[in-house]
């Protein structure tokens, strides 16, 4: 089980909503996701790789057979996912200390929803309706959403640069080298797995490197019995 | 569509677990332990479908009912009219639901068509998904990519908002960025101080040896947790 997959965390929480309210949720959401103006302050919070908020009405829950009992549900319900770097404190602190209006608009008809604002109940309001993940997957654990978007303005200025300078004089070249390197400074961080890839990844990585040590010592006692026989 | 912003997707599959047993254990929870043995492996089994930006699996056993403290407009009132009456305090607290089945529950953000990305999922680990879902009501039904598609539309909820906060770009291209990233910034430091000539001459080899246009080329591999591969 494990929240972390290198650099991102995994965030599930659902909570509940009052089933004839959830209409208002769902236009704030439309007008969000329409004018992403409305999301400027999501923006700054430049940890977020990807976040979802997704509303199950009380009746909407999958019924694949009739076998299946149907969901009997007083409240429809709000999931919220959300991808980010850093800790849980980090990312719920940001969050309120950035947009604590908009977190308000969001969960406002959620029930129980204490306001974002003071920190201690929206914590325990988080932490209470918070689900672990089981398996949780990156295709980048080694870099941040930050490094993902430097990475690409990177590859873009090197592939413009050696287009334009890699037949012109020595000294043009060094003139244009220096630019780009101007041009890139906030963006060259080096990326490594800390501080720690996962509890699993930690756990098969260990295994790993007694596997090879195993393996290591096998091929010596091999090496060493060949040259005495 | 919100469940699409530029070209990224974000799926949400929420797929019934039928409620039985198998050797005194719940459906429910060896689905749980067959996705958490999905963590002991060298890798994880996502890793080989393609275009997965990032992934998780859970099972959901029930909703909660939270009845701390809140700021309902009633709340108060309601705590007030409690002296006079348990009912009205009763009614203060939030109504208790419980859900009837359980669900495996998995959330993906990826790069592209829908169709296209869950036929790659199944001709990449089929066997995986088979293993996982097996417990599923109707997945019995599922033999082929085409039966998986159609299954996993059944069991799909519309996202309300979706938010990228990275980029929508496809996978191959975001590892060869920061692939070049990473080797970009250690050319750098090695290469400080030289002359201009032998700067130009190293950074010819550099772009020989990363080839930024190629993203099939030197690159990171989905799901590397680490700078260099060790073969044994």
């Amino acid at each position: 089980m494990s929240n972390i997959a290198g650099k991102a965390y995994a965030m599930s929480v659902i909570t509940p909503i009052r089933w004839y309210m959830t209409w208002i949720n769902k236009l704030f959401f439309w007008v969000a996701q329409k004018r992403k103006s409305t999301l400027k302050g999501l923006i700054t919070l430049s940890l977020i790789h990807y976040a979802r908020w997704v509303i199950i009405g009380r009746k909407q829950f999958p019924h694949l057979h009739p076998d299946q009992p149907k969901e009997d549900l007083h409240y429809s319900y709000m999931l919220f996912f959300s991808n980010f770097n850093g800790s849980w404190d980090q990312y719920v602190d940001s969050f309120t200390f950035s947009i604590p209006s908009g977190l308000d608009l969001f969960w406002k008809w959620n029930v129980r929803y204490p306001r974002s604002v003071p920190l201690t109940p929206f914590h325990e309001y988080i932490r209470y309706n918070q689900i672990e993940t089981t398996h949780y997957y990156s295709a980048y654990p080694l870099a941040s959403a930050n490094d993902i978007k430097a990475a690409k303005k990177v590859r873009q200025a090197l592939l413009d640069f050696d287009d334009r300078c890699s037949d012109v004089s020595p000294e043009e070249f060094m003139k244009q080298y220096k630019g780009l390197l101007r041009n890139l400074q906030n963006d060259l961080g080096d990326m490594r797995p800390t501080p720690i890839v996962s509890m699993s990844a930690q756990q098969v990585e260990k295994r790993r490197r007694r596997d090879v040590r195993k393996e290591k010592e096998r091929l010596a006692v091999l090496q060493e019995e060949r040259k005495h026989a | 569509m919100p469940d699409k912003s530029g070209n990224a997707y974000a799926l949400t599959i929420l797929s019934p677990i039928k409620d039985g047993h198998l050797d005194e254990v719940a459906y429910a929870d060896i689905v749980r332990r067959r996705l958490d043995n999905w963590n002991l492996l060298e890798n994880s089994p996502m890793a080989r479908v393609p275009q997965t930006y990032l992934c998780r699996y859970f099972v959901l056993n029930d909703v909660f009912t939270q009845s701390l403290a809140g700021t309902d407009v009633y709340g108060t009132w309601f705590d007030f009219l409690s002296i006079f009456s348990d009912r009205a305090r009763r009614r203060a607290l939030p109504r208790e639901d419980h859900l009837k089945s359980k669900y495996l529950v998995f959330s993906c953000n990826f790069h592209g068509d829908l169709d296209a990305y869950l036929r790659g999922m199944w001709l990449a680990i089929g066997n995986e998904i088979r293993h996982a879902w097996e417990f599923c009501y109707a997945f019995d039904q599922v033999r082929s990519d085409d039966d998986f598609v159609t299954y996993m539309k059944k069991c799909q909820l519309t996202a309300s908002l979706f938010f990228v906060g990275s980029t929508d770009d496809p996978l191959e291209e975001q590892l060869k960025s920061l692939y070049l990233k990473q080797e970009f910034g250690k050319f750098v430091i090695e290469h400080q101080g030289l002359a201009a000539v032998e700067l130009q001459q190293a950074w010819r080899e550099f772009v020989a040896r990363v080839e930024p246009a190629n993203v099939k080329g030197p690159s990171w591999s989905p799901g590397q947790y680490r700078l260099r591969q060790e073969t044994i």
